[in-house]
């Protein structure tokens, strides 16, 4: 079966300013696809390719098998887009009911039903108790169910979440990776773009790692970490510097790496490692000021592969 | 044909036809929004509503008395000034018409309405929908309390009609032209100094409140170039004169500038979304 979404060389330019610059692309039915990535990597750009609001300055991009630029409206009437804002003026003085009665009726959901349907997905987000008020009296958890809510009345093949829980308390961020999962279990592909490290270790399936437009690594959240290759020890130290190089080359040290005033050390065996570099340390007069130890995060891939801490970078 | 063998889609819960039936649901939808919004604010509405016949008395009983009969032309000067106030009620309407649209581009909303499987038309015509209806009422109104302070249409109940089609015609061309303002902006700032500079000068160098022949030549010359004029002097000869053949040259040209503000309309539209696939 071919893939839901599949993106083969895409480019999108601004002007001078790349924000896609050669990416590719699969994303297979029923899984929970991440884009994980900093601000300005080309997620949103990469989804409003997807969604149809942009043409692409070359390569493509098809949905259900269907190319974005060429037919537009077979890929609008099978993709539920939630985007990263929510609205003031698209919701300004209506109640939650209201809105996605609205919406249901501009996906021609026929008339006898759309009531039913705009009950249907309020149900789903768990907003039933607060439809007939006015969106403008939601939290900003409730407005973005909310705009899930409104993803779903056409029933989508695949849905696109442009950072799904930006901006959300703890709470409304596991509700919303909640609906992520039961949506995965109605046969929902799901599209998620983010840069929280947890919610792509939490949700998604399968991520691809995004850095200056390009894909720079894909795969299962486990697979990805794997390749960072056994442990991790996180030492903090004010010479970082002579830390790296008092440590490159010993037998049990597979790669070293300073990022953001940390020095990432990548090891096969702690019991071995720990012992080995504390004696290092002390003889070369290397004062460490802390030392974790840590299973790789996706934060170490992201290392891996562009040579920069994600957190640092958002 | 190879797409079709590529599909990976499921059979679609909404109706996978278009036409005619679609785009309807789609206008009313969209209007039905408008008219929620209206409905929230009823003040908004009384206020719209009321205002041209405020105006009205206000010219009717004050400044009426300062005007001379000879300058413009009868001794029956609300039926005179009648067309000019339900010109400038159509004037203001079309920047507070605009003014939805132009917050929904900045909101980000006008996107999420471009990736759902609509006409791109439903989106403008669902506005000049609701504006038609408001403006009925609106005329209505003030026509109602034209005929209490004793004007009457000399062309009869048949000339209400054609009043109305010249207004309606009038609010097609300003709208559209603040509608194109709205999506040629960068910003909301730019809009507002701009309709706030035009609104009154569009007015008074029009015919609302003085007829073309005690104008300036220069005066003339803007009169003569602004819709607003056509539409003005085709209610003033419903109301003062009655069925003349010069209706028809009037209507005409009201026409014609709704035609061209309307296709200048979509094509600001068309630019400012053409960044998206249509």
């Amino acid at each position: 079966m071919p893939p839901v979404v599949e993106i083969s060389a895409l480019r999108r330019t601004f002007g001078s300013v790349t924000a896609v610059d050669s990416l590719d692309l699969a994303v297979e039915r029923g899984e929970v696809f991440g884009l994980l990535g900093p601000n300005g990597a080309g997620k949103t750009t990469t989804i409003r390719v997807l969604a149809t609001l942009l043409p692409p300055t070359s390569g493509s991009a098809r949905v259900c098998g269907f190319d974005v630029t060429r037919q537009p409206n077979e890929v609008r009437r099978r993709i539920g887009y939630v985007m990263q804002q929510t609205f003031q003026s698209g919701r300004y003085l209506m109640t939650g009911r209201e809105a996605v009665e609205i919406e249901a009726a501009l996906y021609h959901v026929p008339r006898r039903e759309v009531r039913a349907r705009a009950a249907e997905v309020l149900e789903i987000v768990g907003l039933t108790q607060h439809a007939d008020r006015l969106v403008m009296t939601y939290s900003g958890g409730m407005k973005k169910r909310l705009e899930l809510a409104a993803g779903l009345l056409h029933h989508p093949d695949v849905l696109f979440l442009d950072e799904p829980s930006l901006g959300l308390d703890v709470q409304s961020r596991h509700a919303m990776w909640d609906h992520v999962r039961m949506l995965q279990g109605r046969g929902v592909t799901v599209l998620v773009a983010t840069n929280y490290l947890d919610e792509a270790d939490r949700i998604c399936d399968r991520l691809a790692i995004i850095d200056h437009g390009r894909t720079v690594a894909t795969g299962t959240p486990d697979a990805l970490k794997r390749d960072v290759g056994g442990d991790a020890l996180l030492a903090s130290t004010r010479d970082a510097e002579h830390l790296v190089e008092v440590v490159r080359g010993e037998p049990w040290v597979r790669r070293v790496v300073p990022a953001g005033g940390e020095v990432h050390i990548y090891i096969d065996n702690a019991s071995v490692a720990i012992p080995a570099l504390m004696r290092l340390a002390l003889e070369r007069g290397v004062e460490l000021e802390r030392l974790s130890y840590t299973q790789p995060t996706l934060d170490d891939v992201f290392l891996l592969h562009t040579g920069r801490e994600l957190r640092e970078v958002v | 044909m190879a797409i079709q063998s590529e599909r990976v889609a499921r059979p679609l819960a909404i109706p996978d036809v278009s036409g005619g039936a679609e785009w309807l649901q789609e206008v009313l939808a969209l209007a039905r929004r408008w008219f929620i919004m209206l409905k929230r604010e009823p003040l908004n509405l009384v206020f719209s509503i009321a205002q041209p016949a405020l105006w009205l008395a206000f010219f009717g009983m004050g400044i009426g008395r300062a005007v001379d009969a000879a300058v413009v032309g009868t001794s029956d000067y609300l039926g005179f000034v009648l067309p000019g106030i339900i010109a400038f009620t159509v004037l203001g309407n079309g920047v507070a018409s605009a003014m939805p649209l132009l917050f929904d581009k900045e909101d980000g909303y006008l996107d999420k309405l471009m990736a759902m499987p609509i006409a791109r038309s439903s989106v403008i015509v669902s506005r000049f929908l609701y504006q038609t209806v408001l403006l009925v009422g609106q005329v209505a109104l003030v026509l109602g309390v034209a005929f209490a302070m004793g004007v009457r249409l000399a062309a009869g109940p048949a000339g209400l009609l054609v009043l109305l089609v010249a207004v309606v015609l009038l609010t097609l061309a300003v709208t559209a032209a603040f509608l194109a303002l709205a999506y040629a902006v960068p910003g909301h700032g730019t809009f507002f100094a701009v309709t706030g500079f035009v609104t009154l000068p569009l007015l008074f160098m029009s015919n609302a409140f003085i007829p073309f022949s005690a104008m300036p030549g220069w005066m003339a010359v803007c009169a003569y170039l602004n819709p607003l004029s056509y539409a003005i002097e085709t209610m003033r000869i419903l109301v003062l004169e009655g069925w003349r053949a010069h209706l028809l040259y009037n209507l005409g040209v009201l026409g014609v500038a709704a035609a061209a503000l309307l296709a200048y309309g979509t094509h600001e539209f068309r630019k400012h979304t053409g960044a998206r696939v249509d």
